[in-house]
């Protein structure tokens, strides 16, 4: 009796939960659905869910991969995000490596600004930043985008990195010091190793944020061919008479797919990162 | 003696590429902003800024745009926030309660967070479009209503498209970072509560909540700065439109900056924002001091 209490108690928690999990997925499956529809079907009425089977057609895609900048576009998130990740983490990590075990003038001063960086929202810095990328004449060029990105994920990067670095003990240090090390040695072999799920799960999270950055890339490029994805799809609103839905949503597609790689490959880093900050309170 | 100078050489080195790098683009451009804050600054006066003090704040802060926008933030932040901690700690429950299949949900439930602001937001654009998918199924499905509603033509319209959207993409991210928090509950806590007579509802207040305290106060200061920094999802949705009145702070300071090119005035908005964002997280902040004392 007791047992079949439990199970119906179970199954009705797998309801719900699917029955959630339904309605949050339900936009995604709409905008795959509407890619795969012919174009012109999007314009007729009634609009539908699902497309009828045999209306299912790859024609928005072959648009798309036909379109040469498109390509371009991609290329270009894939470089502007590797390259951010790649110098935020070694960046961050030496920063956070030392304002966890050295004293040193203005520490207090640094990490307090890089918290309190945290809080401000990066869009409010536009302006600013906009002149500043004049002044370096670095609008229209993927070189515009990079350290402007890579400064803006290095407080969240440095704050991570520096509890991962706090967890190693500090003896693993002083016995490099001892055999001669220097803080170099430290940093490349002690350090950088052992922090590395810590910089994993940074860095999945660095590359989301700037391949999915919007205000900035679309404020500093306004060339087709040195847009990146973001700005790429939003580029279908105003240039046509009437939007072209079906290829919105084909580049949608195309340009979920490398964050569904990282993530789901990666996924195990991801979540690790996310709760370190949380759970230690 | 000369081993300790290498070594302050090497820290420096180690810290010169982050310090450069975060002082030339956000350091700087931080104190750029205050200053341009306190500058007439425009498309008619780009060469010839003159110092007016406070008047720019004074007009961000008479401005009914501005009190338009900044009501629009706060509530999408008062809704959006409990929304998604409400919605995600159920979640995040519900998935603590079962084995098979726990992964699958979590991953599942995650996808819109990484879903971009761009593209999430033109898939509910598409949805609540005033030919779109949601207005035939009220209409011609079940017949709710007899004509189609333009959900995006009007203030509170638009706004609900935006927090609905808000919501929808958050509760991946609370569920993750709840469900972390409820396995660090001790199960003993519970299993004493039961000895004690409590039902579920008694458990979930007098244990889990308490339990979990820290970590809501850590998604509330987050959450809240999200709420403050909404802006890719109202400019793709609505624009601010119809007359600016779906605006949120950040998208009303875009605007001011690079469409009618007020420098000053929304150098001065920007400050207000981060200010007020401020004083926000340290209260915030405190009250988690606080309860780790507890």
């Amino acid at each position: 009796m007791k047992i079949s209490k439990k199970a119906a108690y179970k199954g009705i928690i797998y309801l719900i939960l699917t029955l959630g999990l339904i309605i949050v997925v339900l936009p995604m499956i709409y905008m795959l659905s509407t890619a795969l529809k012919p174009n012109g079907a999007l314009y007729e009425y009634p609009p539908r869910f699902f497309p009828k089977i045999k209306e299912i057609t790859l024609e928005n895609f072959q648009y798309i991969l036909r379109q040469k900048k498109f390509g371009n576009n991609f290329i270009n998130s894939i470089f502007v995000s590797t390259v951010t990740v790649a110098i935020a983490a070694v960046v961050a990590a030496a920063m956070a490596f030392c304002i966890a075990r050295f004293r040193f003038l203005g520490r207090k001063f640094l990490f307090t600004f890089i918290m309190l960086t945290m809080i401000i929202p990066g869009t409010t810095l536009i302006v600013p930043q906009y002149e500043l990328a004049v002044k370096l004449k670095v609008i229209n060029k993927l070189s515009g985008l990079i350290p402007f990105y890579v400064a803006w994920v290095i407080p969240y990067s440095t704050f991570m990195i520096k509890g991962f670095v706090e967890n190693i003990p500090r003896e693993l240090d002083e016995a490099t010091y001892i055999d001669g090390g220097s803080v170099f040695t430290v940093f490349f072999q002690i350090i950088l190793p052992l922090t590395k799920p810590g910089i994993a799960s940074v860095s999945i999270f660095n590359f989301l944020t700037a391949w999915e950055e919007f205000p900035w890339a679309n404020t500093v490029i306004n060339d087709d061919l040195k847009r990146t994805l973001p700005i790429a799809i939003s580029g279908f609103f105003g240039q046509h008479q009437f939007t072209q839905w079906g290829y919105v949503f084909a580049l949608s597609v195309l340009s979920l797919i490398p964050i569904l790689v990282v993530f789901i490959s990666c996924q195990r880093f991801f979540i690790e990162g996310l709760t370190a900050g949380s759970v230690k309170g | 003696m000369k081993t300790k100078k290498s070594q302050n050489i090497q820290i420096g080195f180690l810290l010169l590429p982050g310090i450069l790098i975060f002082g030339f683009f956000t350091i700087y451009p931080i104190v750029k902003l205050f200053i341009t804050s306190f500058f007439k600054w425009d498309f008619g006066s780009m060469f010839d800024q003159e110092f007016i003090g406070f008047a720019n704040y004074k007009e961000v802060l008479t401005d009914s745009y501005f009190h338009l926008a900044f009501s629009n933030s706060i509530v999408y932040t008062l809704i959006t926030v409990p929304a998604q901690m409400i919605l995600g700690l159920l979640i995040a429950m519900l998935i603590n309660n079962i084995n098979k299949f726990s992964i699958s949900y979590r991953v599942a439930y995650y996808l819109p967070v990484i879903t971009s602001w761009v593209i999430a937001s033109l898939v509910f654009k598409y949805v609540f479009n005033t030919e779109g998918l949601l207005n035939y199924f009220l209409t011609k499905v079940i017949h709710l209503t007899s004509g189609n509603i333009h959900w995006l033509d009007s203030r509170w319209g638009g706004m609900s498209v935006a927090m609905l959207l808000g919501t929808w993409k958050g509760i991946g991210w609370n569920m993750v970072v709840f469900l972390a928090a409820l396995q660090t509950v001790p199960r003993d806590l519970y299993e004493s509560a039961a000895l004690d007579g409590a039902g579920s509802i008694a458990k979930f207040f007098y244990v889990t909540i308490p339990s979990i305290k820290g970590t809501i106060l850590f998604a509330l200061v987050m959450l809240t700065i999200g709420g403050f920094n909404v802006f890719t999802s109202i400019k793709m949705i609505t624009d601010g439109n119809p007359g600016h009145k779906t605006e949120s702070v950040l998208t009303w300071m875009y605007y001011k900056a690079f469409s009618t090119g007020e420098f000053g005035y929304s150098a001065a908005l920007s400050f207000i924002i981060a200010v007020v964002l401020g004083i926000l997280a340290i209260v915030q902040f405190r009250m988690m001091d606080h309860s780790k004392l507890d």
